[in-house]
């Protein structure tokens, strides 16, 4: 019965990670584009939060109203200006300036926050649970974190696949000359793919300050961004419901190695990414056709 | 042809593009009226497809002006190009693999043809239904045959409601009754009143059709009239016929040209 606890909080540990990775996944999906600020930019969001707490009194829930929009208007001009820019030189540009991006992010958290570690309040929610028989213990916390993993998720496959916008960027991401030629401008459509990102990201972002600690580094000590690369390379390249697999059984894996030992958390994840690689590279849910 | 009080649909004005030392336009001018339907031939490396690159934005032009309707779009990009009436297909079909063939096409209704909701919708089925790809409208697009996937590359230009229609080597790489089908459907879409200009190395494809024949050799026209006439012209029967087989040649032209050259 422990295992199946262990489980139980794999799968809800996993949710985060999705969470995570969607916007990571949606920016390599369409652009082919590897932002390595990711990890860095949910920090932002997390201090974003803790700013609308503080200052405008929000609830923290509510304060994804104020930055999800905001997050998107900045990832907006963010490609239209710098990320377009270096796209248009090589994807090994986009990777140079997305990493330089990282560092500037962390340095200037440090220097307007300092070092200290801080956490976003929900009150009672972030420690009540209930219990599914007599060894099961289920967050609340954990539970609303994976349900937004599967609502951001769901939505973003929803928005893809029957709205006009969504059309428009599965026309772009499939070839972006020939979508110029259908009238539409590619630069503008993936402007708005970014902006979706980093609106994910805003939601990522403040559900990590929620769930636990984060400091201006946290983006690269803690690791977040390998765990959601991880998460997408899992479940499959450019597939958003192999995002959602790939978080999951990442969370799983990570929770059952952490009952062989705590050390072997990382290990076990780190494993289980290496013969996902190895046996299956596109993906659990990737066909062998390239992204 | 042009009526002098009303500017024409198409005018290129002493257009020049090299490549370093490879020059694909030395000072062309060209005037296509509404409706006209014009057939362009030439050696390979000629600059036909860069011509379209220019003309549709995919290239901008190192000297002269490019108008269409009176109006300059030389700085316009090649989708604002599409917005105000270019339609272009490339030589090899590129069709949006991932989506089904009626996606395709609304995606061209919806953006290129401005329409919106229901109207887009009913212009996606006609562009299908007079490119004959009505019932392959719900298949995956990467899953067509070349046919089809002419047949689409023509219906997603269509969808965009063009005035002016550039066609790239729409026969190469199929059979005669294959290349008479498309032929049909060219002559459709002219019927509805959208002018053309048809790169063909199939020769007798054009013959038939076009009303005005241009041949481009080394960047620059060598004729420009009739289709018999041009085809009569020893300049033409030089650069082009003697040395070039006038029937079914599959695919490439125009080696040299940076642009969609891939398989």
């Amino acid at each position: 019965m422990i295992w199946v606890n262990d489980i139980v909080q794999g799968v809800l540990l996993g949710g985060l990670y999705a969470l995570f990775a969607c916007g990571l996944s949606l920016m390599f999906g369409v652009m082919k584009v590897i932002n390595l600020a990711h990890g860095d930019l949910a920090v932002v969001a997390a201090y974003l939060a803790a700013g609308l707490v503080t200052v405008l009194h929000m609830p923290t829930a509510l304060s994804i109203l104020v930055s999800i929009p905001l997050f998107a208007i900045i990832g907006y001009v963010l490609w239209r200006t710098v990320l377009q820019a270096s796209l248009n030189r090589s994807v090994l540009t986009t990777l140079l300036v997305t990493f330089g991006m990282s560092i500037v992010i962390e340095n200037a958290l440090q220097q307007f926050f300092s070092a200290n570690s801080r956490s976003l309040s929900i009150g009672a929610l972030a420690t009540d649970h209930f219990n599914v028989g007599s060894q099961i213990t289920v967050g609340y916390l954990d539970l609303a974190i994976l349900i937004a993993a599967v609502v951001v998720l769901l939505g973003l496959q929803l928005f893809l696949s029957r709205t006009r916008q969504g059309r428009l960027i599965r026309a772009v991401a499939d070839d972006r000359e020939a979508a110029q030629l259908a009238g539409a401008d590619y630069r503008h459509i993936f402007g708005i793919a970014a902006a979706i990102a980093f609106g994910t990201v805003a939601v990522a972002g403040t559900a990590y300050g929620v769930y636990t600690t984060f400091d201006p580094t946290t983006g690269t000590t803690q690791l977040l961004l390998l765990f959601a690369f991880e998460a997408v390379v899992i479940g499959g390249l450019g597939s958003l419901w192999g995002t959602l697999v790939g978080g999951i059984l990442l969370g799983v894996v990570q929770d059952i190695g952490a009952q062989i030992s705590t050390a072997d958390l990382l290990l076990a994840g780190q494993l289980f990414f290496l013969l996902v690689l190895v046996i299956r590279p596109q993906g659990i849910t990737g066909s062998r056709r390239t992204a | 042809m042009p009526d002098s009080s009303v500017p024409a649909l198409l005018e290129l004005d002493s257009v020049s593009k090299s490549f370093g030392r490879v020059v694909v336009a030395e000072g062309l001018s060209l005037t296509v009226g509404e409706a006209d339907f014009v057939g362009m031939v030439g050696p390979n490396g000629a600059g036909k497809t860069s011509l379209f690159g220019l003309i549709a934005g995919d290239i901008s032009p190192d000297a002269g002006s490019i108008r269409l309707g009176g109006a300059q779009v030389n700085r316009l990009s090649s989708a604002a190009r599409c917005r105000v009436g270019i339609g272009r297909t490339y030589q090899v079909p590129r069709p949006f693999g991932g989506m089904t063939v009626y996606e395709n096409v609304l995606v061209a209704a919806q953006q290129g043809g401005r329409l919106r909701r229901r109207a887009s919708y009913a212009f996606a089925a006609e562009a299908l239904e007079v490119a004959g790809l009505a019932a392959e409208a719900n298949r995956p697009a990467g899953t067509l045959g070349l046919l089809q996937r002419k047949r689409l590359e023509m219906a997603r230009a269509l969808a965009t409601r063009p005035k002016l229609l550039l066609l790239d080597e729409v026969a190469g790489g199929l059979t005669d009754p294959e290349v008479a089908q498309l032929v049909q459907i060219v002559t459709s879409i002219r019927a509805g009143g959208v002018a053309i200009i048809w790169i063909e190395h199939v020769v007798r494809a054009l013959t038939g059709s076009v009303d005005r024949l241009l041949c481009l050799a080394g960047g620059r026209f060598v004729a420009d009239g009739g289709p018999a006439d041009v085809l009569a012209n020893p300049t033409v029967r030089e650069v082009f016929l003697g040395t070039e087989v006038s029937t079914s040649l599959p695919g490439q032209s125009a080696g040299g040209q940076p642009d969609q050259e891939q398989a």
